[in-house]
């Protein structure tokens, strides 16, 4: 079985908060609700609109395959089955950078991902980040609940 | 690198084409620029062209080791377009725009696409990682960062404009490419890194790919401007209504308070300076506001915006020049004069000030101008074509001189700098014997340790190691230093070990800083306790021992290889390296140096003074720092020391008193204003000041001075002549308020300055050591830019030092970057006598002894006809003299003389053999 490196489900809370930059990708804005994780995120708005206030089920994955063998790296064709079967939206990227924010009790972790360069930056408690290694491949998978 | 080596295809018909990215080398462009090939003809000169003149081994220039052979022009454009955050693909897109890089004969990896559901679609971004690195079997791992001109300085990675670009092992992670990452004049680029890290082949075939890729898609894409690119908008249009209203009410007011006389004044200038100061400020910043609106208000897909963004062509100012506003036409740095009595243009009313009437154009390129408006452009474009045409004349004289006295320099090997005589200019070039064309580092550092130290932890994966203590780095980093300086045979220079150790302290710093957040002390770690904080830390900032050994060897081999090569022409590199950018220094004569008012030659002019040693330049001005530096009323106390003040400042009246008895000239001083500019003046040191002035000292012989009290004091004439003493009391009357009783007499002025918190001194003037004497000036810190008043008063090295720092400053206010070894060259070659040489004629002959260099430099005849009446004699060593004669010179190539022992062919006996031998 595949191990999964996050699991949650976010509340969007806004779109573009620096104003509309590209026609075709929104950066978006959510809160978890279990881990209380932040996270901003570039959506192509084109094929996957967003609107605020929605809640969506949003998984990290090191591999797509159900059996959990690792990704290649490289893209075979075909349609197996595979994680991706029960979500909308899938991104693959890759964990570029760590740092962390703050000190003592209020210290986050802030993990940050591009996928293709679509960003992808998680803030929240270290404890959360165990599971991350710098240069990692990953796949995002979106659904609407 | 005005000629190069290219390999040649023969091809059909009759014109010579090559990449685009090499017309930066060449300056050209197709405007019917015309070029000349010349064929090597033996095995010889066809190597030396190939190694020496080739264009992949030239592709940094020796200025100052920044790439320029690089993208330009459409490439950039379609780079920026290609690399934008919402440009998707579809697998067949992507596949062709793979092929197109390599003309489809490249094997290509495809990457896993960007999103996989609900369609498969790749970006922009994943192209330009297929073109760094096609497939897996390439090694090439790039790593870099840089700061495109849109990055919206905050938040890296994840700035909103997508400015901030980041390679990572060979793949593009964000930002969009511009000039900063593609173009020339940037060390940390693409291509530089490239470069760098790989070898030059590198660099080319990735030039290549991008030329390729780019010059399709853009032919596919399209790329044209059209006149809705430059039609305002309605917001747009309101907006700059409103600014420009705002200027002018801003203006008129300006005007109303000094017709009526109460405008404040700024420092250092009378009431129209000021106006003129003030009304250009507002006027410039209408040009900039609604240049800002402009820029906003523009859509993305507008085609100049998009070139002014990537850095292809255009600036900001070009747009809202074409859309909002032409702005301030300025002549010779102030508003448009005065062509006709007191107004520019018969149009306005006489002494107007108004900004329409002194050259400001409200009007755009697409609106049109008005008849006046448009002659005010004239004026500030004619002005523009006078100074390229008379400054073209200057620099190319100055590159001539500082050509000949440079032209002999070259490396030997033992490091030094030598001329062709022998005579050693430099113990070691550039005081590192690096090679100014292979520094990495911003400011002619050899390498960017911030970059080398991303790369070795990207390249290097951790994996389960765990990180070093900082004190373990520290133990490793010295033992390093220490097996590399023994093992080589210079080691590294003391200032790239210091960079070094201070660079793995702010790394520690940093680790240390993250452990302590995360809550994780010194004795936590090296228990080595498995934890998840401790990898998280790691992560973050941690470096294992594996990978601290790989950044070190990389740091001390690729150090070993940035030294200088023996023979290289060093002297004509530095020469052309100094005068290059003299032709491309625009009008900007003037400039501002800290204080309004204050005004300090630059640009070619100043060039021109540094050069040639001039006793009298034309803004000489002292830095005095303040030993207290931080109170304004100790800087104000020492400034009235400096300064001069005349005794016609101070006096409160002069008067010639005639009594029955004596006539004498009673002077009182106007003790208050003294005590509240802290002057130190009483009648008795008014006394000796006027003992000591030059014109009353001849008069004084006959007449005395009487103190009468702390203020007055009364001067009595001699009473030999009777009859001449009304008019001896006259002419003392006349000259006396110009006796100066405080201060330099050689110091125009003082103008106190802030630097962020500091307070300093800037005097315009000379005498140096009179500065420095004066108390409160700390006299060891004091500078001047008056370079032979310097070795006057400090001596050669000080002069030195000041001919560096000048060339330096100069060349750095306008924005360009020359490696410090070249004007270290330059310094010593000039101070090498021991006396400040300019580079004219006349220090040239001072530098050099052949006769044929000086004949064929200026004053031929003369020089002729000396040598032959002299009986001189020349050893045919240097450039010039080689070039005369016609023999291959003692630089480069041909410092080498290879000595051979050519085998005795055997004799032949013709004839019988002796009999008896």
């Amino acid at each position: 079985m595949v191990e999964l490196l996050f699991e949650d489900i976010f509340t969007l809370i806004r779109i573009d908060p620096d104003g509309k930059k590209f026609d075709k990708v929104s950066r978006i804005e959510a809160q978890s609700e279990q881990f209380d994780m932040y996270m901003q995120l570039d959506v192509n708005s084109e094929i996957y609109p967003l609107q605020v206030g929605e809640k969506f089920a949003m998984v990290l994955a090191p591999t797509l395959n159900l059996d959990g063998t690792p990704d290649t790296g490289f893209y075979t064709q075909g349609q197996r089955k595979s994680l991706a079967d029960k979500f909308e939206y899938v991104m693959h990227g890759k964990l570029y950078k760590l740092s962390e924010e703050g000190s003592g009790i209020n210290v986050k972790v802030e993990i940050y991902a591009s996928f293709g360069g679509l960003l992808m930056m998680l803030k929240g408690d270290p404890s959360n980040a165990a599971k991350f290694e710098l240069d990692q491949r990953l796949f995002l998978l979106m659904r609407k609940v | 690198m005005s000629i190069m080596s290219h390999r040649a295809r023969v091809m059909p018909w009759r014109t010579l084409r090559f990449n685009e990215s090499v017309c930066n080398p060449y300056n050209a462009d197709f405007d019917g620029d015309e070029m000349n090939l010349h064929v090597p003809q033996t095995q010889e000169a066809r190597t030396e062209a190939l190694m020496l003149m080739g264009v992949e081994n030239n592709l940094c220039t020796p200025k100052n080791g920044e790439i320029l052979v690089a993208s330009t022009q459409d490439f950039l454009t379609s780079s920026f377009l290609i690399t934008r955050k919402d440009t998707f693909y579809d697998r067949a897109a992507f596949s062709l725009l793979c092929s197109y890089m390599g003309d489809g004969m490249d094997h290509i990896d495809l990457p896993t696409p960007t999103i996989i559901k609900p369609i498969e679609l790749w970006t922009g971004k994943q192209l330009f990682s297929v073109l760094v690195r096609p497939n897996a079997q390439m090694r090439v791992f790039l790593n870099f960062t840089v700061l495109e001109k849109n990055y919206s300085k905050s938040s890296e990675t994840m700035c909103p404009n997508d400015g901030f670009v980041y390679f990572r092992n060979s793949e593009l992670l964000s930002g969009q490419l511009g000039k900063a990452t593609l173009g020339n004049g940037n060390k940390d680029g693409l291509f530089s890194v490239l470069l760098r890290d790989y070898n030059t082949h590198a660099a080319t075939t990735c030039m290549n790919r991008l030329a390729k890729l780019s010059a399709r898609w853009i032919g596919n894409h399209g790329f044209s401007i059209g006149i809705d690119d430059v039609q305002p908008g309605y917001l747009l249009n309101k907006q700059k209504k409103a600014r420009i209203d705002e200027g002018y009410d801003a203006c008129d007011e300006l005007i109303q308070s000094f017709n009526n006389g109460n405008l404040k004044l700024q420092p250092g200038c009378d009431a129209a300076q000021t106006l003129e100061a003030e009304i250009t400020g507002v006027l410039n910043k209408i040009r900039e506001t609604t240049a800002k609106v402009c820029m906003e208000e523009l859509h993305w897909r507008n085609s100049p915006l998009i070139m002014s963004q990537c850095g292809s062509k255009g600036s900001p100012i070009n747009i809202s020049q074409m859309i909002a506003c032409v702005g301030q036409q300025s002549v010779g740095g102030r508003r448009a004069p005065n062509g006709f009595i007191d107004r520019s243009l018969p149009h306005f009313p006489r002494k107007s000030k108004m900004p329409a009437a002194k050259g400001f154009v409200a009007n755009s390129f697409y609106t049109g101008l008005t008849a006046t408006e448009f002659f005010f452009h004239t004026m500030g474009g004619r002005e523009g074509l006078v100074d390229t045409a008379v400054k073209t004349a200057d620099t190319g004289y100055m590159s001539r001189r500082l050509i000949k006295a440079l032209e002999d320099l070259s490396i030997h090997y033992d490091d030094t700098v030598r001329s062709a005589s022998g005579g050693v200019v430099q113990f070691l070039y550039g005081d590192d014997g690096m090679d100014p064309a292979k520094m990495e580092g911003k400011s002619g550092v050899p390498l960017n340790l911030e970059r080398l130290y991303l790369k070795v932890k990207a390249t290097c994966p951790a994996r389960a190691q765990g990180s070093l203590s900082p004190s373990e780095v520290f133990k490793i980093v010295e033992e390093k230093l220490a097996r590399h300086d023994a093992a080589s045979a210079g080691g590294c220079s003391d200032a790239f070990k210091k960079s070094l150790l201070d660079f793995m302290c702010t790394k520690m710093k940093d680790f240390c800083r993250t452990k302590s957040a995360l809550q994780l002390d010194e004795e936590y770690i090296e228990n080595a306790n498995p934890n998840i904080l401790v990898k998280v830390a790691a992560n973050i900032f941690g470096i294992t021992s594996q990978q601290l050994q790989v950044f070190l060897d990389i740091c001390t081999s690729r150090y070993d290889s940035k030294r200088i090569e023996a023979g290289m022409a060093i002297g004509a590199v530095g020469a052309q390296s100094i005068g290059e950018p003299g032709t491309q220094m625009t009008l900007k004569t003037f400039h501002f140096a800290g204080v309004a008012s204050m005004n300090v030659t630059l640009g070619v002019p100043r060039i021109k003074e540094i050069i040639n040693g001039a006793k009298k330049i034309s803004t000489p001005i002292i830095t005095a720092i303040l030993e207290c530096h931080s109170d304004v009323k100790s800087a104000r106390i020492v400034k009235g020391c400096v300064e001069k003040t005349t005794l016609g400042e101070v006096a409160k009246s002069m008067k010639i008193v005639m009594t029955s008895r004596q006539a004498s000239i009673v002077i009182t001083l106007d003790m208050e204003g003294i005590h509240a500019l802290h002057l130190k003046i009483s009648a008795y040191s008014v006394k000796q000041s006027i003992l000591q002035h030059s014109k009353i000292k001849s008069m004084m012989k006959h007449h005395s001075i009487e103190v009468l009290d702390d203020r007055k004091l009364r001067i009595l004439p001699s009473d030999s002549d009777k009859r001449k003493l009304q008019f001896e009391l006259h002419t003392l009357r006349a000259t006396l308020p110009n006796v100066i009783v405080k201060g330099i007499p050689t110091v125009e002025r003082a103008v106190i300055n802030k630097e962020g918190e500091k307070y300093n001194l800037l005097v315009e003037g000379t005498d140096m050591r009179a500065v420095m004497g004066t108390p409160g000036v700390d006299g060891c810190q004091t500078k001047s830019n008056n370079i032979i008043e310097v070795k006057e008063t400090l001596g050669i090295e000080a002069a030195r030092k000041c001919i560096i720092s000048e060339i330096q400053y100069t060349m750095a206010s306008h924005g360009m970057s020359i490696d410090i070894r070249h004007m270290m060259l330059l310094a010593d070659l000039m101070t090498y006598k021991g006396e400040v040489l300019g580079i004219t004629r006349f220090g040239i002959q001072k530098m050099k002894e052949s006769v044929l260099m000086l004949a064929s430099f200026e004053k031929t005849a003369d020089h002729l006809f000396n040598a032959s009446f002299n009986g001189r004699d020349d050893k045919i060593e240097g450039v010039s003299e080689c070039i005369i004669m016609g023999i291959p010179m003692q630089i480069g190539t041909g410092i080498l003389k290879v000595k051979q022992s050519v085998k005795q062919e055997l004799k032949l006996n013709y004839g019988l053999d002796p009999i008896i031998s």
